[in-house]
């Protein structure tokens, strides 16, 4: 039994006679941060989160702490069996989960476990010593376990390991940007990555303008990635399509997106992030939400499945406590790829447009509608005649997702997985497979500073 | 407490380091957040831990250990000397120099809020829910916060200080929709309301319940209202978003480590140089910036700052000039300039950064109604809806959930979808009045993100009502 299982059993027996879930988040982990090609923020990090549910009357109460010694457990049980006694009685509360045996997944590697801070340290020097330009960002890795025993039969857990390096080549008036990651330390190329945000930098200097209007894109994968997970957080939830709220409500079944475009949530993907039970302990399932442009799901956890009743299943998607007002969310999004061999082949379908690196500083304008705005940023470029041509500034951009899903010339075959983890909060590594995109219309509605530092 | 802090520098000094801080933190957080009248959150948190920070010829190291007891103390300071001097720096970091002091702060509370009961929070949340109810209101909901925090700072040179830190905060939301369209308005701030270093008192001084039924309506209203026509035109900014607006394009820029570009992978850099402080035309002269950890409520007012360096009150921006910049001890030193006292670290397992404390739009005079009056034509807009900002703080575009045509000085019709665009010193030139001192608001924001592994502050921004002239509203067409 591992040892952070043992821990969320301990616990469990302290709250005899609740119907209880324990659930337990471990993590070791080292983050190497630098700038100017100098490492300025290492952070070495060890926690142990214990979160305890109690269920009375049908009434939840949570309470955590990363105390494990004994004394800290019986008041952790104390502040929750508090929660559980003050709150309402909620009708659509499903009840704990039953057990059921999560599936196999990948996700662990011997190798990327036993990283220690001297390796952290080497794999980021060696990222640095690779670039011929300043370089900033940082390396990372870390192993994470998540465990969760409850009343109710449930007794799962899981250690992952991820890695990853983001490398922003950066100088006055030049930057470019290259990011790898993977749950294998085999998987990522600190140097690959570095030299490639160098290559990148090398061909943003002297950035023009651009009028604001409508552009065919190609957008990298890094790029698609995060404006579509900012769509997704709440276009393919089950709790805005409940509430009315979101792009998903009155549009199920229909075909709204260009038929090249599929889309799954797939934690099970070994390319991915694998992941074997959400934060209910339920079994995490492949759930496809778009099929060649027809939206056809959205993600579920028990108590929305509940609330929708007509036998609605939970897809494996509770989100932790902290962001159960989000409602399940789709952490493991992969984008089905297309045909074209490359990000450049994308350029030539396009023609004329833009070609993007990476986004910067997303905000939702209008959630229903799926509008989002955010900046370009570290590889901008105009595409001539089917060739990625001159550099531009970063751009403004206040798109409708819907709208730019709408048509799309191309995807690359390659599916490339980013990371979606900032490490705020507990380690928990989150990411998305996707190809680069190319689209027909990106709205350009401003222009802001240049490339580089 | 202060013999682990104690402990773990003395532990760090023994294994190279030329330098150490260690903090002790212990927190208990609750957050109680219910929707549609059911309890969505009920959640009772507690951390606690040590963070070690060193300097080892030349390099920072910063690890950390839940445990709080010698060994862990002395295993944080270990592994943060280990990590130190497996990244080598090159070259000699200085600290701005800082007279070690020792002392205390306490949050003022007139009532601790870890005293009143979850259940009277949830009914409280309940009430103020039930008091937004419209039939187009698809989506109530109501949230109050309460956070403790017990932490003690020991440094190798001698600072030694203690706080104790209360924090309250709460808002609700009413999102309404129909026939496809859905809007939101919220109080007394979007994106989980405001919060203050305070005791249970601010929390009841919000009049939740009561402002309810406004805010209900308002969202229902906002589904038939016009959206907001693309100009250019003079726009009266409500306190809440020109706090927001004071925070991402004066608060961001103006941090120092930004500036040197510690940032530039991830939150960005910044469009000022070192060289342009006690120069840089920030604003117009009605531009009045000020950095103070000195204020009353303020979620970024203490004592000491992570560095241990004593609160203050600084310009950064006078009579729209740049006069100053958020600092560390090692970006003072950098700039040859201040002492830092912006140093602030999320938790216990985070290294400290520069980071706002409390950053305000000083208040210049007369009323909003005065503001409006002075309009021909223009849009009056209130409460953030969404923000966006470039990597050098210089292109921004904000949305806010609210707005209203001005006309001949009075508001007319209820706009919905608005945004306004512009570039940070045009758009702060373009500023010619703030209301006075009876507007001025202090808001509270916990959500402001930065740092690699992240981390989020807690700070406050005062401000009061302003207007800008020739502003993008819309999107070019």
């Amino acid at each position: 039994m591992s040892e952070a299982l043992e821990l969320a059993g301990r616990l469990l027996r302290v709250t005899e006679g609740d119907e209880a879930l324990a659930l337990v988040l471990s993590e070791r982990s080292g983050l190497a941060r630098f700038a100017r090609s100098e490492v300025h923020q290492p952070t070495l990090i060890e926690n142990d989160v214990l979160e305890l549910q109690i269920v009375r009357d049908g009434r939840l109460g949570v309470a955590s702490s990363n105390r494990t010694d004994g004394e800290g457990m019986r008041a952790l049980a104390a502040r929750a069996a508090e929660a559980a006694n003050s709150a309402p009685a909620d009708p659509d509360f499903p009840g704990l989960a039953p057990p059921a045996d999560p599936p196999e997944v990948e996700g662990f590697d011997e190798q990327t476990a036993a990283l220690s801070a001297d390796d952290q340290a080497r794999l980021a020097a060696a990222a640095i010593d690779a670039s011929e330009l300043d370089l900033y960002g940082f390396f990372t890795s870390g192993v994470t376990e998540l465990a969760l025993a409850s009343t109710t039969g449930v007794s799962v857990s899981q250690t992952m390991t991820d890695a990853s390096v983001l490398a922003l080549a950066a100088v006055d008036g030049a930057s470019g940007y290259a990011e790898q990651t993977s749950w294998r330390l085999g998987g990522i190329d600190p140097a690959g990555a570095s030299t490639q945000a160098v290559e990148k930098a090398k061909h943003t200097r002297g950035a023009a303008t651009l009028e604001p209007g409508s552009y065919p894109a190609v957008l990298e994968p890094a790029a698609f990635a995060e404006l579509l997970a900012y769509f997704a957080y709440d276009a393919f939830g089950a709790l805005g399509l409940l509430e009315e709220r979101s792009y998903a409500h009155g549009r199920l079944g229909e075909k709204v997106f260009d038929e090249r475009f599929s889309l799954a949530d797939d934690s099970l993907d070994p390319r991915g992030l694998p992941k074997a039970f959400d934060f209910e302990g339920t079994p995490k399932q492949r759930a496809e939400l778009v099929e060649n442009g027809v939206f056809t799901g959205v993600v579920w956890d028990r108590t929305t499945a509940r609330r929708a009743g007509n036998g609605r299943q939970s897809t494996g998607h509770a989100p932790p406590s902290s962001l159960r007002h989000w409602g399940p969310l789709p952490f493991g999004l992969s984008v089905a790829g297309g045909e074209a061999d490359s990000p450049q082949e994308l350029a030539e379908l396009i023609g004329d447009g833009i070609y993007i690196t990476r986004l910067h500083y997303l905000s939702i304008v209008d959630a229903r509608e799926g509008v989002i705005t955010g900046m370009t940023r570290d590889g901008t470029f105009r595409v001539r005649s089917g060739k990625i041509a001159e550099p531009l500034v970063n751009l403004r951009f206040t798109v409708s997702v819907p709208e730019l899903l709408a048509e799309l010339p191309g995807l690359t075959r390659e599916q490339v997985l980013l990371n979606q983890s900032a490490y705020y909060d507990e380690r928990y590594p989150q990411g998305m497979l996707s190809p680069a995109v190319a689209t027909a219309r990106f709205d350009v509605t401003g222009v802001g500073s240049g490339p580089g530092v | 407490m202060r013999e682990l802090c104690d402990h773990a520098v003395a532990a760090a000094l023994g294994a190279g380091a030329s330098y150490a801080d260690a903090r002790v933190v212990v927190r208990r957080s609750q957050v109680v957040g219910t929707r549609n009248q059911r309890v969505e959150r009920l959640d009772d948190a507690e951390t606690e831990g040590i963070g070690v920070r060193v300097l080892v010829n030349g390099a920072w190291g910063f690890a950390c250990d839940r445990r709080l007891t010698s060994d862990g103390a002395g295993a944080a300071a270990g592994k943060a000397c280990a990590f130190a001097k497996a990244t080598p720096s090159g070259h000699a970091r200085e600290l701005a120099p800082l007279e070690p002091v020792e002392g205390v702060f306490r949050t003022p509370v007139e009532r601790d809020p870890f005293e009143v009961s979850l259940a009277d929070k949830i009914e409280l949340c309940l009430r103020a829910e039930a008091a937004l109810a419209h039939e187009d209101v698809k989506v109530t909901s109501a949230s109050v916060r309460a956070q403790g925090e017990h932490k003690v700072f020991v440094s190798s040179e001698g600072a030694a200080t203690e706080h104790e830190l209360v924090e309250c905060g709460g808002g609700i939301d009413a999102l309404a929709a129909r026939d496809g369209v859905a809007q939101i308005r919220s109080y007394p701030s979007a994106h989980g309301g405001s919060s203050s270093q305070a005791g249970w008192e601010y929390v009841e001084s919000l009049g939740l319940e009561r402002e309810a039924p406004r805010v209900g309506e308002q969202a229902a209203a906002l589904l038939q209202a016009a959206p907001c026509p693309s100009q250019v035109t003079t726009v009266v900014i409500d306190a809440e978003q020109t706090a927001l607006q004071v925070h991402e394009s004066v608060g961001h820029p103006t941090e120092l480590d930004r500036v040197y570009g510690t940032e530039a992978a991830y939150a960005g850099t910044s469009f000022l140089k070192p060289e342009d402080l006690g120069s840089l035309p920030y604003g117009s002269e009605h531009m009045n910036v000020t950095a103070d950890s000195t204020t009353p409520g303020g979620l970024g007012t203490f004592g000491f700052d992570d560095e241990g360096v004593p609160a203050g009150r600084e310009p950064i921006v006078a009579e729209g000039v740049l006069s100053g910049f958020l600092t560390s001890r090692e970006t003072a030193a950098t700039i040859g300039s201040g002492s830092g006292g912006s140093m602030r670290a999320d938790t216990w397992s985070r290294m400290p950064l520069v980071r706002m404390t409390n950053l305000h739009l000083e208040p210049g005079e007369g009323s909003l109604d005065e503001l409006i009056g002075g309009v021909d034509s223009g849009v009056f807009l209130q409460t953030n809806k969404s923000w966006s900002i470039d990597d050098k703080r210089l292109n921004f575009q904000f949305g806010t959930q609210i707005a209203w045509e001005i006309e001949d000085g009075r508001l007319g019709r209820m706009l919905r979808d608005a945004t306004y665009t512009g570039q940070t010193p045009v758009f702060w030139g373009s500023l010619d009045g703030v209301a006075g001192s009876e507007e001025w608001v202090l808001h509270g924001l916990t959500n402001c993100g930065k740092g690699q592994p992240g981390q989020h502050a807690h700070v406050s921004h005062g401000a009061s009502p302003a207007r800008f002239r020739d502003v993008q509203v819309g999107f070019k067409q």
